[in-house]
């Protein structure tokens, strides 16, 4: 069922994650809730992959699992060449390092660190930093580094976000649901800047939503319902992100 | 149960590694009161039924010789109440198969029993029988030490004449519920010293004081009138050659013994506070986090309809809860803490009915402190639970501002600290009040050991100071009376001995203005190897050809200075011209309070060219015993001192007793301590777990997610423990003025040691508060936590 998406050199795609039959299991108390049902999926190096569905369709929960912050109950995930499922806590923290920019819906940014603080701490434990103010940069934000979360607004936030996950330099940039606290201007601000990196710097980008019409700047969107890949479908032409409507 | 009551328990449980290290510091709290003030009250009343039963005097007079006459003669004087004429005199006692020499102390009792001053409480056996003047009653303990039982005959020299005498019973004295010789000793010695109460037939004939006596001891009716009296008992005991005058206040004995009291006194008053107030201080922490975690919850019951008020009485019933299950369990430690205490005084205190006892005033007013300091601490979180609006909880709370802190102001600084630094800098000066609490515990922690330490340094210190720097002989002979050249030369002759130097101790008293007190001047060689004069900068000095050396207390009795005058009366014997002396210079002094003086100068004033009363000897090493053994049968000779003797069991009594009560004292700097720090880095964890959880998304480890608390807690303890260098040692000072009388003091005396020791301890303590949070911080669970909206 693997539909093979445009690859961005034109080559033959390069998966960097191969997720198999992944399941995923929650015991909440007594009961036991099945987050995903076996989940096949493969992650192109370079592309900029959109994973809808409603809540609790278990996307949240495959992007943890391939972010390393979660594990599956069955199955198999490779990052690249290495088997991501049999990694141990210390590894995982590794690979998050190295490897992974996390960007959440609620910014999670430190509220006692200036927004330039908040970039420099990513820059302090990766091996191949950008610089923080670079970073900034990318974003748009260089003249309210000094700002601290509390002064910035939600999109600000969130843009110090992006600034901080990019600064580690990570191959792929993790993002569940970057925009869902953003009202529609600043979204698109938001998701022109995620665009921006995938293009300039080659990153790996996915992001969920629930929001469709975000599906649309993707080379790819992978639609899921009920822990389940429902199908996958390519992009013959991607929107910018000052098109989508919403 | 109600709901609520219902959730408290369970709030109770989830936060059980919390709310259990505040329950500690109650317990400690309740448990050490308890400790301490059931041993107070134990003391105090043991002690005032033992002195009112057995009549304890308010005053004793030592003097020369006077005649039982002059006794009656007291006894009419107005306001006195009982006076009872006695002779006492310190005789080497020879027990069969004992090589070191005992010490007797020969008090003379009425030769039928009486209701007396200063009576004895029979153990034992009976007392003397009609017509048999050689028996004796022994102490308990001398008689125990050396396994002497009813019907054993002891051996007292006497004037170098040997008495048997029996032992007919074994009793206790009020007088010497501390049983030392004299205050040099400092904690007793039972084998080698105890009392042989005689016949007074039996102390006139072997003593030659018929119808005579040299202690008088006596009852007023009027404390307060206690020092007319004595100046009128001294004007007509004149012609007796009257020396000490001691006061009950001043008897040895009784010194120790108050002191030990006062002490206690004075830690049941400060040690609730403390603890108390430590857990009044983390329950604030700990539950103004709780509402404020619980502010929805608290809006929602409230738009149920509960009232403002049993929403606030809910979490003061956490604060509660804490308290009572912290003092219940308080009070079955303290109890069994009183008991040990009671055990370890029974080592030291010989009463006749001490035990230990539930003293029930004790534990109410343990209860209400603990209560009270915890409502005090609940009353905040009350107070925020009470204003919180239904409608307004509902939404959340407004964003806290984060501020520059003071750093800032120096930005090349501020640059150069790495991100975690600059967390922990904010998160101090965002949570001001949590951080100086922190460093607070620590400081009180650490202040608690220093002063745990400190008594044993100050003992140690003392005693190195007696036995080592200032008195260096290794035996010490007393001559019965004064003598001359010869007596020194003889005992330089005396095999093994390798440095002789006289002294002359002798009674006087001094007058400067209106103050005016009954001393013993020690006369001392010019250029002394053996009885050395120490000044404040812990310097030998040399005693001066003229004028007098005092002792630090004795000048601040007297109220005088260096190159002040004072005036000299000799208190025995035929002189009785006074003389006016200039003080020279002020020597250091922590057992007794004495004056010394060039020994010719001495000796001149009591109109003698040369005189001693007592040669201090260096003797080959190893030889001492030999020496004491002979130097006991030469005429004259009144008593031997082999220093070694003295000071065997002294370090190691000492020792023990400063072991027990640091080991308490840790414990209780390590609740403190771990409760403090703890308490607040978990409240401080748990607010910031989704900052902690998404540094660990982004890839910090564990170890370095730990790093921005334990940081933290690692320079507030630094800053704790700068701060409780200077507490501590206040805290010494205070021990030092509060033990500072005629008989001893305190040297305010503190090793590197101490300080070391007391960083070492309380950098563990943080240690083990942040291996407590560490586990805390491995389960924070990413998902989870990002799940949920700020």
């Amino acid at each position: 069922m693997t539909a093979q998406g445009p690859s961005i050199t034109g080559a033959a795609p390069k998966a960097v994650f191969r997720v198999e039959g992944v399941k995923k299991d929650y015991r909440m108390g007594e009961v036991t809730v099945s987050a995903l049902r076996e989940v096949t999926l493969e992650v192109y190096e370079g592309e900029f992959l959109v994973i809808l569905g409603p809540s609790g369709s278990g996307k949240s929960t495959l992007l943890n699992i391939i972010g390393g912050i979660d594990t599956a109950s069955a199955g198999r995930v490779w990052y690249r060449d290495d088997e991501l499922s049999a990694y141990g806590e210390a590894q995982l923290t590794q690979y998050r390092r190295h490897h992974i920019g996390f960007v959440f819906q609620f910014y999670n940014l430190m509220p006692n660190l200036t927004a330039e603080e908040n970039v420099e701490m990513a820059t302090e434990i990766s091996r191949n930093p950008l610089p923080a103010r670079e970073a900034l940069r990318l974003v748009n934000l260089v003249e309210r580094g000094g700002h601290f979360p509390s002064q910035l607004s939600g999109g600000e936030q969130q843009r110090v976000a992006i600034a901080r996950a990019v600064a580690k330099q990570p191959e792929i940039l993790l993002c569940d649901e970057p925009t869902g606290a953003l009202d529609f201007t600043t979204g698109k601000v938001v998701l022109d800047v995620l665009n921006e990196i995938n293009r300039s710097l080659g990153t790996t980008v996915i992001v969920i939503t629930h929001n469709a019409s975000i599906g649309d700047m993707a080379h790819r969107v992978v639609r899921m319902m009920d822990g389940h890949v429902r199908d996958i479908t390519v992009n013959a032409k991607r929107k910018t992100a000052s098109e989508l409507e919403w | 149960m109600r709901v609520l009551d219902r959730k408290l328990l369970r709030t109770l449980w989830r936060s059980r590694g919390q709310s259990m290290a505040v329950a500690a510091v109650v317990l400690c709290g309740t448990a050490c009161y308890i400790a301490i003030a059931s041993a107070h009250s134990n003391l105090e009343l043991t002690r005032s039924t033992y002195y009112a039963h057995y009549r304890f005097a308010d005053f004793e007079i030592m003097l020369e010789r006077a005649p039982l006459t002059s006794v009656f003669r007291l006894e009419s004087l107005p306001g006195v109440r009982q006076v009872r004429g006695r002779i006492v005199e310190d005789v080497n006692v020879d027990l069969e198969g004992a090589d070191e020499p005992r010490i007797g102390r020969i008090v003379s009792m009425p030769d039928r029993q009486e209701h007396v001053i200063n009576d004895i409480c029979l153990l034992e056996g009976r007392y003397f029988s009609e017509g048999n003047p050689n028996e004796v009653i022994l102490s308990k303990r001398f008689a125990e030490a050396n396994r002497l039982v009813l019907g054993d005959r002891i051996e007292a020299s006497i004037d170098n004449k040997k008495h048997s005498l029996r032992i007919v019973g074994i009793a206790l004295s009020p007088e010497y519920v501390y049983m030392i010789r004299s205050v040099q000793e400092l904690v007793p010695n039972s084998e080698r010293f105890g009392i042989l109460w005689v016949p007074q037939e039996f102390a006139e004939t072997a003593l030659d004081m018929k119808e005579a006596c040299n202690n008088i001891v006596g009852s007023v009716e009027d404390p307060e009138q206690l020092d007319a009296i004595l100046e009128r008992a001294e004007d007509l005991l004149k012609p007796y050659g009257v020396f000490a005058k001691v006061k009950a206040g001043n008897q040895i004995s009784n010194r120790f013994i108050s002191d030990e009291i006062k002490g206690l006194e004075v830690m049941a008053k400060i040690i609730p506070g403390l603890f108390q107030g430590i857990a009044a201080l983390v329950l604030l922490v700990l539950l103004n986090r709780m509402v404020r975690k619980e502010r929805t919850e608290i809006g929602l019951l409230k738009a149920y309809g509960y009232s403002s008020r049993a929403v606030a009485f809910h979490y003061v019933k956490y604060a509660l809860a804490l308290s009572i299950a912290g003092s219940l369990a308080g009070f079955a430690v303290g109890q069994w803490l009183a008991n040990a205490m009671i055990r370890m005084y029974v080592e030291f205190y010989d009463f006749p009915l001490l035990r230990s006892r539930v003293y029930f005033d004790v534990l109410a007013r343990s209860m209400a402190i603990g209560i009270g300091f915890s409502l005090l601490g609940a009353l905040f979180a009350a107070l925020r639970a009470m204003r919180i609006r239904p409608a307004e909880s509902m939404r959340p709370e407004a964003p806290h501002y984060a501020h520059r802190t003071l750093l800032e102001r120096v930005p090349a600084l501020w640059r150069r600290l790495s991100f975690t630094w600059k967390m922990i800098g904010r998160n101090v000066s965002r949570n001001a009040f949590r951080a100086s609490l922190n460093a607070f515990g620590v400081m009180i922690s650490s202040g608690i050991l220093i002063m745990g330490f400190f008594s044993l340094d100050a003992m140690d210190y003392m005693l190195k100071f007696q036995f080592e720097i200032a008195q260096r002989e290794d035996v010490k002979v007393s001559f019965q009376t004064e003598r001359g050249k010869d007596a020194l030369y003889e005992a330089a002759r005396f095999d093994h001995v390798r440095y002789a130097e006289p002294l002359l101790q002798y009674p006087f008293e001094v007058r400067s203005a209106w103050r005016k007190k009954d001393i013993v001047v020690i006369g001392v060689p010019r250029g002394a190897r053996l009885q050395r004069l120490i000044n404040a900068k812990q310097e030998p000095v040399d005693v001066g050809a003229t004028g007098l050396t005092l002792s630090d207390r004795l000048a601040r009795d007297l109220g005088v200075g260096v190159g002040d005058v004072l005036t000299l009366k000799p208190l025995m014997g035929r002189i009785t011209k006074e003389r006016t002396l200039v003080v020279n210079q002020i020597v250091e002094q922590y057992l007794g309070s004495s004056a010394y003086m060039d020994l010719d100068t001495l000796s001149r004033i009591l109109d003698e060219p040369f005189a001693a009363n007592a040669v201090l000897l260096r003797v080959e090493p190893g030889m001492e015993r030999d020496l004491s053994r002979h130097l006991k049968d030469v005429p004259g000779v009144a008593a031997v001192e082999v220093k070694a003797d003295s000071l065997k069991g002294l370090q190691d009594t000492i020792e023990m007793s400063a072991q027990i009560s640091n080991t308490m004292n840790i414990v209780f700097a390590a609740v403190i301590a771990f409760a403090v720090i703890y308490n607040i880095t978990a409240v401080s964890l748990a607010e910031r777990q989704r900052e902690l959880a998404s540094l660990r998304v982004l890839g910090f480890t564990t170890q370095e997610v730990g790093r921005i608390l334990y940081h933290e807690n690692f320079a507030l303890c630094v800053v704790g423990l700068i701060l409780g260098i200077p507490f501590g040692a206040g805290i010494c000072r205070l021990l030092v003025s509060a033990y500072d009388n005629e008989l001893y003091r305190l040297p305010f005396h503190l090793d590197t040691e101490t300080f070391v020791t007391a960083t070492v301890l309380s950098f563990l303590f943080v240690v083990l508060a942040n291996l407590a949070v560490r586990r805390q911080i491995r389960k924070l669970d990413m998902v989870e936590v990002l799940k949920e909206r700020e």
